[in-house]
């Protein structure tokens, strides 16, 4: 402890830079939500556009499929401009200067803002909300699925119900970390004023309002029936929706890639002087890890929709039922949707390792054994997709080679273990709402990780696949794994996104709740699949309804204990206690400057000296701020492009304004 | 320096112990009634011993953390500095790869190998899907949309296919599945034990179990399992009737 309160970086008190911290008049929002209204008028003369225009030349019905995609991706061009596009983008090939948004108040998180911690909060809350929806979707399929028979909605809606609930869920596992906390938490860890290419993170998140439009409004062309995985041929012959579906889900890949591309080129070149890869915050390091990923196959998905499409506008018949080529939508779509999972706990796996350290008041365990865990799975993830095809009837000679290659991940996952258990040892455990929600994380990702032995090891899974036992184990990985960690990461960077403090006991009590809550509901299901209950189905046997009510009532328990999560994080945003810059005190680069931070996050230049987690080591120092050399004429780095342009917009909207 | 190591290990045997307990006395199983059940099942038993001491483990130190390791207040004193221990990673290292191996080996492959490594059978049923209907063809030609019929003690071959989207053909009570997919014709085997029916156990039914629309969870067909003499008089009245 005492090397802390020496060391001249420390954060704790007055140290710290505070500047933003004193209390100042909040900027009043002027027509905040203009950009998000022309954004939807240039959406909807697009379409119109788009209709008019593909019927113009083939004639036919606003609904017909190949008119929807023409109209879809006008409607997507006209939403881009509308939203902020004309001036981020469309002002330069004009040879004009590009314009942001730049609006001081609470109106810039309706614009097209560059600033990475405006773009975090805007997936964080855009997720969350994707999220709820999602869950809705869960309650009335639990509804359903109380009692055997059909009850409030019919066998055909209750797939549609499934798939929309799958396909909301992947979307927020995928995006949820990543997007949110990516983008806040991993430009600041590495010492850096903004992300590589602050216009491109700006068009990703601008890009997922449609996705969500796009998944949602489904249903007016009759929704999608195939479930999130959207296998062929059902994906080819059945309603309209599926064509929303793809063009979302391609649009949705759009999001992931770019967003990818932004945080590998941030993490290798703009770390701060000193900041060398192995003294990288695990956090930065996971989402570096999963983007490698991202960016690698996340268009394969893509590709399989894009086929799909074809199939059902133009006629070509890749997985038309006579061929007998459907296995190969599965091979593609798994080829994605497989490392997908990773790319939904690896970040989870960072931000629980962070906070773990942080509230342990240790060194990470096996840092770099993490690291190499982390690759590995990365390396491997990719070679293991046909375990999900071990009853698909592709050749049996390939069952061996996956079934090594799927047991063979579970050594690295086995790492992010053992560094947890090795980071609580005799650890001084300080538990706070984060620490909790931890602990749930290990507990249900224990339970996912071992009921994955089953599904992996080919004798058990050809009786357990398609069943609820898959269910009960995805969601505890899913849900266990990424959601969980989506929470605790809320909670741990809530006192620094908002500078204000969450409310203690009520974040203690949701992280018990939803722990409980959870468990209790997917427990059950096991038993449910295990018996012969297969998944995505509106009606089951009489034999199977005493699990299924059991794991109704509490779904329903699960539900609500979101209310008080939302309520938590609203009210404390606005009324909470303020944090100070460094309520954990944690040691990485976010909590050294100011709750919330600057614009351009440093008000002084960081500086890397340590290994970020050295909890406990007498003198150690993670980074400090190096003073400006007044002497030294000010240089230009390649860095602060996007500060750059920043600054010009605020000047010209100060200009605008007098 | 506190010592928890010998706290954590007797909470881990405590907990192995019990949880080894809880997997012979309680089956989650459904009742057997094919010798593939009966290698699925042992697999799943195995799966849950060796997944036992794992789980344990980590709720050992869980347990322990919560009680002894707790302290308050963000300027507590700092844990030790413990950053890496080599003994530790590389035993742990050793230990899971030893266990992914041997799970690969049994019941992986042993189990693999049982369940689909012969390809002999004593009759061959053609297994038909359809939104959402099954159709079965016997070894004599005759067909049956009402129920599957099968005889006890021969190895039976199901030669499946679709003829239109993806379905799967599942007999939870035999414990074995295959897709049915349109093009291809796909293989399973199975070898009932014991005659029944439906009414003694749900889970004689063929169950689609791969999502294929929007009678999919209604996709059922029952199974009744006779004696071989029975099979054989059951086909050719089925004949007859036609």
């Amino acid at each position: 402890m005492t090397m802390l309160e020496d060391s001249p970086a420390q954060s704790t008190g007055s140290t710290a830079q505070d500047s933003s911290t004193e209390t100042k008049p909040r900027p009043k929002a002027r027509r905040p939500f203009r950009w998000v209204l022309r954004g939807v008028v240039l959406a909807i003369i697009g379409w119109a556009t788009g209709v008019a225009l593909a019927i113009a030349i083939r004639g036919g019905s606003p609904t017909d499929e190949i008119v929807v995609i023409v109209a879809y991706v006008f409607a997507l061009i006209g939403w881009l401009a509308g939203v902020g596009g004309i001036e981020a983008f469309g002002r330069q090939w004009i040879g004009k200067k590009p314009q942001v948004n730049t609006d001081p108040s609470w109106g810039r998180y309706f614009g097209f803002s560059i600033d990475h911690k405006v773009i975090g909060i805007q997936y964080g809350v855009t997720l969350i909300a994707v999220l709820l929806i999602g869950g809705l979707a869960a309650m009335i399929m639990r509804i359903e699925l109380a009692s055997p028979g059909v009850g409030v909605v019919d066998l055909d809606d209750f797939n549609k119900i499934v798939s929309m609930h799958g396909i909301l869920m992947v979307a927020v596992a995928v995006a949820g970390v990543l997007g949110a906390f990516g983008n806040y938490v991993v430009p600041i860890q590495v010492g850096a004023q903004d992300m590589a290419f602050p216009r491109i993170n700006a068009l990703a998140f601008w890009l997922l309002p449609p996705v969500a439009v796009g998944l949602l409004g489904a249903p007016l062309l009759g929704s999608f029936n195939a479930g999130w995985t959207a296998y062929a041929p059902l994906s080819v012959v059945n309603e309209s929706g599926q064509i929303l579906f793809n063009m979302a889900i391609i649009t949705f890949g759009l999001v992931s890639i770019l967003g990818a591309i932004n945080i590998i080129v941030t993490v290798i070149t703009m770390r701060a002087k000193g900041l060398t890869w192995g003294r990288l915050p695990i956090f930065t390091w996971a989402a570096f890890s999963t983007s490698l990923l991202a960016f690698t196959v996340t268009q394969f998905f893509a590709g399989a929709l894009v086929l799909v499409t074809m199939d059902r506008v133009v006629g070509t018949s890749f997985f038309a039922p006579e061929v007998g080529t459907s296995l190969l939508y599965q091979h593609i779509f798994w080829f994605y949707s497989h490392p997908a999972v990773y790319i939904m706990v690896i970040p989870g796996f960072g931000v629980i390792l962070e906070l773990t350290t942080t509230f342990a008041r240790k060194p990470l365990f096996a840092y770099k054994a993490v690291v190499a865990a982390f690759l590995g799975i990365v390396g491997l993830s990719v070679v293991v997709w046909a375990h999900h095809m071990f009853t698909s009837g592709m050749a049996d000679f390939l069952h061996g080679p996956f079934m090594i290659l799927t047991e063979a991940i579970s050594i690295p996952t086995g790492i992010i273990f053992l560094s947890m258990i090795g980071t609580l040892w005799q650890g001084a455990l300080w538990f706070r709402t984060p620490l909790v929600m931890a602990f749930g994380w290990l507990f249900n990702f224990l339970i996912g990780g071992i009921t994955g032995i089953f599904l992996a090891d080919i004798a058990t899974d050809i009786h357990l696949h398609d069943t609820y036992f898959v269910v009960a184990h995805f969601h505890y990985t899913i849900v266990g794994g990424a959601i969980f960690a989506l929470l605790a990461a809320s909670f741990y960077w809530f006192p620094k996104i908002t500078g204000r403090m969450y409310n203690e006991k009520l974040g203690t009590l949701f992280a018990i709740w939803v722990t409980v809550a959870f468990n209790l509901t997917f427990i059950p299901l096991f038993w449910a699949g295990m018996n012969g209950m297969n998944r995505r189905i509106g009606d089951y046997p009489d034999a199977y309804a005493g699990a299924n009510r059991f794991a109704s009532f509490a779904a329903l328990i699960l539900g609500a204990s979101f209310l008080l999560f939302v309520w938590n994080m609203l009210y404390s945003a606005i009324r909470g206690p303020k944090a100070g810059p460094n309520p954990w005190n944690a040691r990485t680069l976010e909590w050294l400057i100011s709750s919330p931070p600057p614009t351009h996050n440093f008000v002084k230049e960081p500086v890397v000296v340590g290994a970020p987690y050295d909890y406990g080591v007498e003198g150690s120092v993670h980074a400090y701020f190096k003073d400006p050399d007044p002497a030294a004429p000010p240089e230009p780095t390649t860095e602060d492009v996007s500060a750059e342009v920043q600054d010009e917009a605020l000047a010209e909207s100060q200009e605008e304004v007098s | 320096m506190r010592r928890s190591w010998v706290p954590v290990a007797v909470l881990w045997l405590g907990y192995t112990v019990l949880m080894m307990w809880a997997v012979a006395q309680f089956n989650w199983l459904p009742e057997q009634w094919a010798i593939e059940a009966e290698v699925v099942d042992e697999a799943m038993v195995l799966l849950q011993y060796l997944g036992a001491p794992v789980m344990a483990l980590v709720l050992a130190v869980m347990t322990w953390a919560l009680i002894a390791w707790r302290s308050n207040g963000a300027n507590r004193p700092d844990g030790p500095p413990q950053r890496d221990n080599r003994t530790v990673l590389t035993t742990w290292l050793i230990v899971t790869s030893a266990l992914a191996i041997f799970v690969v080996i049994n019941p992986g492959f042993v189990g693999l190998a049982e369940i689909r490594g012969e390809p002999s059978a004593d009759y061959v049923i053609e297994v038909e899907a359809a939104q959402f209907f099954w159709k079965v063809t016997y070894p004599n030609g005759t067909e049956s949309f009402d129920e599957l019929v099968v005889p006890s003690e021969r190895r039976v071959r199901y030669d499946v296919t679709s003829v239109d989207v993806n379905h799967s053909f599942w007999i939870p009570a035999f414990r074995i599945k295959i897709d049915a997919v349109a093009g291809l014709t796909t293989q399973a085997f199975a070898t009932a034990e014991h005659e029944g029916g439906i009414d003694d156990d749900i889970n004689l039914r063929i169950q689609c179990a791969e999502l294929c629309g929007a009678g999919h969870a209604s996709m059922a067909m029952p199974v009744r399992v006779v004696s071989d003499q029975e099979f054989n008089e059951y086909i050719e009245t089925l004949g007859e009737g036609e």
